[in-house]
């Protein structure tokens, strides 16, 4: 049993780990001003990983992430005051996109609960029909945003903190609260670890595998209304690279592939980890081309940690 | 005394198999129901039905007087009747207390939020009357087996005082995985229980039957032969009634049974699996049929898997013609001369995907290829002689396997390993799921096997089976080998012993 | 109707789709059946085919590469890189390193037994940064004497046949043979079909699973190759926007996804399919960028269509 609480607290001994040996390469790495950058660059990430994480805690993927924060982020830029769309919205914007995608996370839930396709085929496939019409209205050209306001969202500052990790700070709450106190949070951890006994329990499984990519689609959403803030613009490419930062997190932060296991809380060390890992490239002069590489490395090798053998007789 | 639940003339049938036939049953208000059988006497089948995963075909099922059929497990346990599996129905990544509510999460909520104090104190009570002392609030994953199942009594004894109608609690071999101290502190929930709900209790162990149960019945070949009050039953008694008919020799070709051998050819040594077999020795020589009986959990299928190579042994050593062999992978298995044909046809036996002809020559895929290309002509000779030999029921060698029926699939899966020309043959459940005509083939087939000079492992279906068959038993109790008989035709051991070494 | 007359209509299904489409396109378009039009579509599609042909094998098995893509941007960007200096030696190095790709998914599928679609994504980032590496992080041009010299065998014309068509045909040729006429073809669909028993009749499964993962390697490779040429350069992004129509031609083909049933010659057919219904989404006035909106939709039809759903009791 013990060996079990060493597994959930590795990550948190990984990351603290990096953080020495990024300091002692890079003096630089250990200021307030730098803790806050990684703080920050974590926001968007942090958001991402809540939806995810109870994805794959219920054995499944959503391989549209990338799709949907284009897709929330080209509906937001254009509904605030923009250089072309004549909408003027503000702040009521930001419901708007994330409703949008919720409604793709329910497209997805659908999809592959009622064609019976597995997930990770139907999210690919729906998160390219996103990208598509996230290309497709804009013609390949970005939506500049003019409002001020609305980019407070992540440039202000609160309490002499970027905004954006208040927001951040806040879905880890939410999805917290979802996780331990809500039947939802509770049947996402029966279906992924055995979905069969969950169903003769009396555990709507399809009713709750679609709410769960709906709620999915809602942080991805305000992922993407996060990241037109931040850049000021909405176009198709904005979240290019998330999906593998994403998978990487959850599953470096201890969630396992197979379901049942993990934890939001895991996850936000996962983000941490893989942004400090960045961020101590930067600092350490390693071209950020390595990056994706190195994620990569990082997947394979978390993975390959977490995965309980015993379980899967053969891997597909 | 009230009669809470009730079967009346219930038969149920599956394409060419009457599963049960016509069953009669009733179980009072504060009462035990024993209820015992062999392997494929119909207890599965009833329980199922009970469940609500199979439907009647004739007959009814009456809940408190009423008509009733459940639409699934949880529809059941709705109305009252919760079952504890030998498979858990416990979800380890919940705690006690959201195992014991799970589904039933409603009378907790606040505002769509689960009060955890609220929820954790009730499942306390719970645990109390099934004397668990654990904290509601801790994982089931930390909890061993035994007090895993008394949570799952629990969950079926919080139905009480949430259902206005009467509880019963089916417990389908609660004892098969406890030690002695667990089984008695279970037997004394169990005389608890009586007060608060009626128990319908399934168990090969007659003694505990005995022992814990108010009346019990006797199913055989699906239908119910016996009906005692457990006052006026004794074990062989019981045995009797379990056994019924009389060896037929014709059957299982016992007159084509052979009683000299060619030289040894298997040796096995001490073989040790953790947690499933001890110190098994045994040899065998060409031609000669070992029959394995034990009851689930005995160790015989761990043993015939692990010469397939499909389970590691922990210790010992296996011997072919003298020389010490490695069966760590099945290839391994394979090469050493074994051929193991598994008791689940469909997804371990066959590849359905494949042709007949695919299929057999699987296993032997060197002998029918030059340079990786497929010698279609020798294949295909090599196939259409087997067919014939083996009056294997196909269109043609290009047939795809999922297309026959279950008894010609099983010879298929048999010619393989004699394409292969394995030297040993592990059979588990080599009748399982085929029909009775098909059954008889297969015997015809085991027999020729052995005069060919294969030296079988027979894992039977039934008791029958394996002493009608075979020239020696090993009976295997708890992963140990409890007894040997010889089984010469004419001479052969009778079914009651065998039982009473096994339990 | 009998299993075998289901499988026939089957087999017939994409052909026939291909047909309708072609003379739909023709009825719109009559200059769409002369010869040389039919031939440059062929050959246009031949990079998309490439992509897909080895692909398809793991995709029989029941597993799945999602690497495909990364590896064809990398061996053009070798390609690109290398000529110069080292002539033809450069193909052969670029082919070898795509088979090296497959040979690392292959490896860790097997022996870290990370189910596929996460190792191969991973495999993909670590193939992308060597891209970016290889590439110095911009496209390579190559030099027109160099593309006469070492690349007219992939484009160049002779007798009026595009050479892209000679490749691929030779292509469709091998690797039907291998997997209707050898013992690895042979053990790629039992395999798929059913694992447990391959297995207990004593098969080296992990064998059969790292060739399929070589080949579709070594094909994606290839196709990095084939783009390279085509282009007249090499760059990291190349084939970024391919991994969707690829497995889309696999599984419209009728190949499923579920593994067990496919070959070859359904994926040229699908390949086919993707290629006309692109001319005819451009000819009806559909946007390149929209194009995504219906590969993504297909792609989830086609799955639903094809898989097998009594082999997955839970789908996730």
């Amino acid at each position: 049993m013990a060996s079990i609480n060493l597994r959930a607290l590795a990550p948190i001994g990984v990351f603290f780990l990096l953080c020495i040996v990024i300091a002692i390469f890079s003096p630089n790495f250990l200021s307030v001003s730098n803790a806050i950058r990684i703080l920050n660059a974590s926001a968007i990430p942090v958001v991402l990983v809540m939806g995810a994480t109870f994805v794959i805690l219920m054995g499944s993927i959503d391989l549209s992430i990338e799709g949907i924060v284009a897709l929330c982020a080209v509906v937001t830029a254009s509904l605030v005051l923009n250089d072309t769309t004549a909408a003027n919205l503000g702040m009521w914007a930001i419901p708007f996109a994330v409703l949008t995608g919720g409604m793709v996370g329910a497209i997805n839930g659908a999809t592959h609960v009622y064609l019976r396709v597995p997930s990770f085929m139907a999210t690919l496939g729906i998160g390219f029909v996103c990208l598509g019409i996230a290309t497709a209205a804009l013609g390949g050209f970005p939506v500049r945003i003019a409002d001020r306001g609305f980019r407070a969202l992540t440039l202000g500052r609160t309490l002499g903190l970027p905004n954006g990790i208040w927001v951040a700070t806040a879905a880890v709450l939410v999805a917290l609260v979802i996780q331990e106190r809500t039947r939802l949070g509770r049947y996402v951890f029966a279906i992924g670890t055995d979905e069969v006994t969950a169903r003769q329990s009396g555990v709507p499984v399809e009713r709750i595998r679609i709410l769960v990519f709906v709620l999915a689609g809602l942080f991805s959403g305000m992922a993407g209304v996060m990241a037109a803030a931040q850049l000021g613009q909405g176009h198709a490419l904005i979240a290019s690279g998330r999906l593998f930062t994403t998978i990487t997190a959850v599953v470096v932060g201890g969630t396992a592939l197979s379901g049942g296991v993990g934890s939001v809380l895991n996850s936000v060390v996962g983000v941490l980890i893989v942004v400090v890992l960045t961020n101590g490239m930067v600092l350490m002069g390693v071209p950020p081309f390595v990056q994706q590489g190195v994620q990569g490395f990082l997947i394979i090798v978390a993975v390959s940690i977490a995965l309980d053998r015993r379980q899967l007789e053969f891997v597909k | 005394m009230k009669t809470v639940l009730e079967l009346r003339n219930v038969t149920k049938e599956f394409p060419g198999v009457r599963a049960l036939d016509s069953v009669n049953l009733h179980v009072g208000r504060n009462e035990v129901v024993g209820l015992i059988g062999e392997n494929g006497a119909g207890k599965s089948t009833l329980v199922k039905i009970l469940a609500g995963i199979h439907r009647i075909n004739e007959g009814e099922m009456l809940f408190e007087g009423k008509p009733t059929s459940f639409r699934s497990p949880r529809d059941a346990f709705n109305h009252g009747l919760a079952m504890v599996f030998q498979e858990q129905s416990i979800i380890q990544t919940l705690t006690v207390a959201e195992n014991i509510f799970l589904g039933r999460e409603q009378e907790f909520l606040r505002f769509g939020i689960i009060d955890k104090r609220s929820m954790n104190s009730a499942a306390k009570v719970e645990l109390a009357k099934v004397h668990l002392n654990c904290e509601p609030s801790e994982k089931c994953s930390k909890l061993d087996f035994a007090a895993r199942q008394m949570v799952e009594i629990a969950k079926a004894l919080s139905l009480d005082g949430r259902l206005d109608s009467d509880i019963v609690i089916l417990l389908d071999e609660p004892t098969s995985v406890l030690e002695r101290r667990e089984i008695n502190l279970l037997f004394e929930i169990i005389g608890e229980l009586k007060a608060k709900a009626s128990i319908i209790f399934i168990s090969h162990r007659l003694d505990e039957v005995l022992e814990v149960s108010d009346r019990i019945y006797v199913l055989r070949d699906g239908a119910v032969v016996h009906e005692t009050a457990s006052a006026d039953a004794s074990i062989t008694g019981l045995h009797e009634h379990m056994v019924g008919r009389q060896l037929d020799h014709e059957y299982y070709r016992e007159n084509k049974q052979r009683s000299s051998f060619g030289d040894p050819v298997l040796s096995v040594r001490d073989l040790t699996i953790d947690g499933e077999l001890r110190n098994l020795s045994v040899d065998l020589a060409a031609g000669e049929i070992l029959g394995l009986a034990g009851v689930v959990g005995s160790g015989r299928e761990a043993f015939a898997r692990c010469l397939g190579g499909l389970m590691l042994p922990s210790s010992g050593e296996i011997l072919i013609d003298g020389k010490p062999v490695k069966l760590n992978q099945p290839n391994q298995a394979v090469d050493s001369g074994f051929g193991f044909v598994p008791s689940e046809r469909k997804s371990e036996g066959i590849v359905s995907g494949l042709s007949v002809a695919e299929n057999m020559t699987l296993a032997a895929g060197k002998r029918f290829s030059r340079f990786g290309f497929i010698r279609f002509d020798r294949e295909r000779t090599e196939c259409q002689h087997w067919i014939k030999r083996l009056q294997i029921r196909t269109p043609s060698v290009k047939t795809p396997m999922q297309s026959l029926s279950g008894g010609n699939q099983q010879k298929v899966v048999l010619s393989k390993w004699q394409i292969v020309g394995s030297k040993v043959a592990v059979l588990d459940h080599p009748t399982r799921g085929i029909d009775v005509g098909a059954k008889e083939d297969v015997y015809e087939l085991i027999r020729e096997m052995a005069d060919q000079g294969i030296a079988i492992v027979l894992l039977g279906d039934t008791l029958e089976e394996v002493i009608g068959l075979s020239n020696r038993i090993l009976v295997l109790r708890d992963g140990e080998v409890s007894a040997q008989f010889d089984a010469p035709a004419g001479a052969k051991p009778d079914q009651l012993d065998l039982i009473s070494n096994m339990v | 109707m009998t299993e075998k007359h289901k499988q026939f209509i089957r087999n017939l299904v994409p052909i026939f789709t291909l047909l309708i489409l072609v003379f739909g396109i023709a009825a719109y378009e009559p200059g769409f059946l002369r010869p040389r039009n039919l031939m440059t579509v062929t050959a246009d599609t031949m990079t998309l085919f490439l992509m897909a042909s080895g692909a398809t094998l793991v995709i029989m098995l029941g597993s799945i590469d999602l690497s495909i893509q990364a590896i064809a941007s990398m061996t053009s960007c070798i390609v690109a890189a290398m000529l110069p200096m080292f002539g033809g030696t450069a193909l052969l190095f670029a082919l070898a390193a795509g088979a090296a790709a497959g040979i690392l998914s292959g490896l860790v599928v097997n022996y870290l037994r990370i189910p596929s679609f996460v190792a191969t994504l991973a495999i993909g980032g670590i193939m992308t940064s060597v891209a970016f590496w290889a590439s110095n992080e911009r496209s390579i041009y190559i030099s027109d004497e160099d593309k006469l010299v070492w690349l007219n065998w992939a484009t160049g014309t002779t007798a009026g046949i595009d050479h892209e068509v000679v490749v691929g045909l030779a292509v469709l040729a091998v690797l039907s043979v291998i997997l209707s006429l050898t013992r690895f073809g042979r053990l790629v669909r039992a395999v798929g079909s059913q694992e447990r028993a391959v297995v207990a009749s004593g098969i080296n499964v992990n064998g059969v699973k790292f060739f399929a993962f070589v080949i579709s390697g070594f094909m994606a490779g290839l196709a990095g190759l084939v783009m390279a040429a085509r282009l007249g350069s090499g760059s990291p992004t190349l084939a970024s926007e391919f991994l969707l129509p690829a497995i889309a031609c696999i599984i419209v083909g009728g190949t499923a996804i579920t593994g067990g049933v496919g070959s070859i010659w359904k994926t040229f057919v699908g390949a086919l399919i993707i290629a006309v219904v692109r001319i005819g989404m451009t000819f009806v006035g559909v946007t390149v960028f929209a194009q995504q909106i219906v590969f993504g939709l297909v792609l989830v039809l086609a799955v639903a269509m094809t898989i097998d759903r009594t082999k997955v009791s839970v789908v996730k």
